[in-house]
């Protein structure tokens, strides 16, 4: 099988914190243009996956392979380098500086001697934000006065004006209210439509649906399931993840459907 | 629906097209500076119509502004430099004895620079490499510089009188009719400063590592560099500042410098700049400065005991503070996007 097709794969990804064991032996895949929603409960391994994609932790054992290359593990500027945006709620983003400012944060367009070309850069964060649906908002507004949900929005324009290829979003439904649970939504239906890929992590299901095209359940650190939408409505996708809670194990009904195991 | 359009309309129209609503901090420290003014000037018409009055502030006031200026930079990254008066001193002593041996020429003034770069560049090795607070580093670089200056000195005093005007001389803290040449020289360094903060990827970069270095970081920022530059640029600074402020009185003083610490911080901090960094201005510091020199002016002018200086800066700083906080409360109240 061609590894061209996959932005990102995992091998064996095993990471232990002292005795702790996160992940045990992690093979996940996230093709060219798929929206992987990964799911499970707290402590099932998430965040610490992602984490490794983003190279802010290193895996005790296991390969990344990202576009066809190899590694055994990266750092968070290696994983920006190739085109992996970690989008964690308002970490990343310069609070009392202005969107334009925001979005170009460290890759900024410069004329000679390190000058900025503000005016393009303005002009180019504003037409990005109308892309994503956020015409309303003037690229000089300073971002500490947005809502969580523009804040995403912004962190998101950043990664496509990056041209990253894929693009991570650790809960970023989380805290927000039902308006802009749907416009962050509406920011990853639009990364599809480009061509990106992306990680959706979120504890609701009903985040999740409608928005990913195939669903990886993470629980303590081992991929138990993995299905894809057209095999699923949500209510089985919830049913699955409780009796996962409580059996640690995916319903009789549903293993044939089931990626991992067949 | 209501709700949602005012808050977009919020969003699009006053922070963006309101001069006044963007440069509010800056414009009510030029408000304080002006009303100052005004008070000095309605109790003593005589004196602050006299250029004199002005020529006189004007000469001394660069001491306290220049580093406040290059100040500025550290404060926004977060950081705080209180070694800044011994290095003036320390460069003041370079040109002194470079003067001494090999005569008044402008590599006195070189080698002063370059041992202000070397002192930045040691507090910006101790912070970053050594990961030391700067309130901390700086006080162990304070002591050193400074107990430098006082063994190769002495303690004593080195007179230079006898190279007033010469051109170099001159060129550095001469007259251009009334007008003191170290405030032309202050006002190019402003103007420097302030370009590279607002106009160029490097001040850009000050501001993000003051903002949020982890996110600075994860962007691939060098903030490690930015922060040594910065501690660099100041000491470099600072080191010309304690020239101005020898060749001027026209002795080394191995004392030189003690008296800016905390003016020189003090102008910052009346100019907007908050200790918790990632934002300010240089034209904050600039009138900042400006202010505290007025109200030194102001006092002995007015004919009252300089005593009076100390409680008056008090009071100015302690007035200028509040507003800072009114007036980001006022903005934080009317910018919140509720939705």
């Amino acid at each position: 099988m061609s590894e061209e097709k996959y932005i990102v794969k995992t091998v064996n990804l095993v990471k232990r914190f002292g005795d702790v064991v996160a992940l045990k032996g992690v093979n996940f895949k996230v093709r060219v243009n798929e929206i992987v929603g990964l799911v499970g409960d707290n402590g099932a391994g998430k965040s610490t996956l992602v984490k490794i994609l983003a190279g802010v932790y290193a895996p005790t054992e296991g390969e990344i392979i990202i576009k066809g290359q190899r590694f055994k593990r990266l750092t968070p500027k290696k994983a920006y380098e190739l085109g992996i945006v970690l989008i964690h709620q308002e970490r990343t983003l310069s609070e009392n500086h202005t969107i334009w400012r925001n979005i170009f944060m460290g890759r900024e367009l410069t004329g000679p001697l390190g000058f900025l070309r503000i005016s393009e850069m303005r002009e180019r964060a504003q037409k990005l934000l109308s892309e994503i649906g956020l015409k309303a908002i003037s690229s000089d507004f300073p971002v500490k006065y947005l809502s969580g949900g523009y804040k995403q929005g912004v962190q998101i324009s950043r990664a496509l004006c990056f041209e990253a290829d894929l693009i991570i979003l650790d809960e970023p439904t989380i805290q927000l209210s039902l308006a802009e649970v749907q416009r962050v939504l509406e920011y990853v239906r639009e990364l599809k439509k480009r061509g990106k890929s992306s990680i959706f992590i979120s504890h609701n299901i009903y985040h999740v649906y409608p928005v990913a095209d195939k669903f990886v359940i993470l629980d303590r650190g081992k991929i138990v399931g993995e299905f894809l939408k057209k095999d699923l409505t949500p209510e089985d996708l919830s049913h699955i993840m409780i009796s996962i809670a409580r059996t640690g194990r995916v319903p009789p009904e549903y293993r044939e459907i089931n990626l991992i195991g067949s | 629906m209501g709700k949602r359009s005012a808050s977009l309309k919020q969003l699009r129209t006053p922070y963006v097209t309101g001069i006044f609503a963007k440069y509010k901090m800056q414009i009510a420290i030029l408000a304080i500076f002006l009303m100052l003014w005004l008070i000095f000037f309605t109790i003593n018409p005589s004196g602050f119509s006299n250029p004199y009055t002005y020529t006189a502030m004007l000469s001394v006031a660069p001491f306290t502004i220049i580093p406040a200026l290059s100040l500025t930079y550290v404060i926004i990254l977060g950081e705080i430099d209180l070694s800044f008066p011994s290095v003036m001193a320390l460069g003041a002593l370079v040109l002194t004895l470079t003067w001494k041996t090999f005569g008044a020429t402008p590599l006195g003034l070189l080698l002063a620079l370059s041992v202000g770069l070397l002192a930045g560049l040691l507090n910006g090795i101790l912070v970053t490499k050594f990961q030391i607070p700067s309130l901390i580093a700086t006080i162990g670089t304070m002591f050193l510089w400074r107990g430098f200056v006082l063994v190769v000195t002495e303690g004593f005093g080195i007179p230079l009188g006898e190279y007033r005007g010469l051109p170099i001389y001159e060129m550095l803290v001469g007259r251009i009719g009334t007008i003191p040449v170290q405030i032309i020289w202050t006002i190019v360094i402003a103007l420097a400063l302030w370009v590279i903060l607002n106009f160029h990827k490097f001040g850009a970069y000050v501001y993000y590592t003051g903002d949020n270095r982890v996110a600075a970081k994860m962007l691939g920022i060098n903030t490690d560099k930015v922060i040594i530059s910065v501690f660099m640029i100041h000491g470099a600074i600072a080191a010309f500042a304690g020239v101005l402020a020898t060749l001027e009185m026209a002795t080394f003083w191995p004392a030189l410098g003690e008296i800016y610490l905390l003016k020189s911080i003090a102008s910052v901090i009346v100019g907007g700049t908050p200790v918790t960094g990632g934002i300010g201005t240089i034209f904050g510091s600039f009138i900042g400065g400006l202010i505290l020199e007025l109200i030194e002016t102001g006092i002995l002018a007015v004919g009252v005991t300089g005593f009076w200086i100390r409680l008056v800066h008090g009071l100015v700083i302690i007035i200028a503070l509040i507003a800072q906080v009114l007036i980001r409360r006022s903005e934080l109240r009317r910018m919140r996007v509720v939705e």
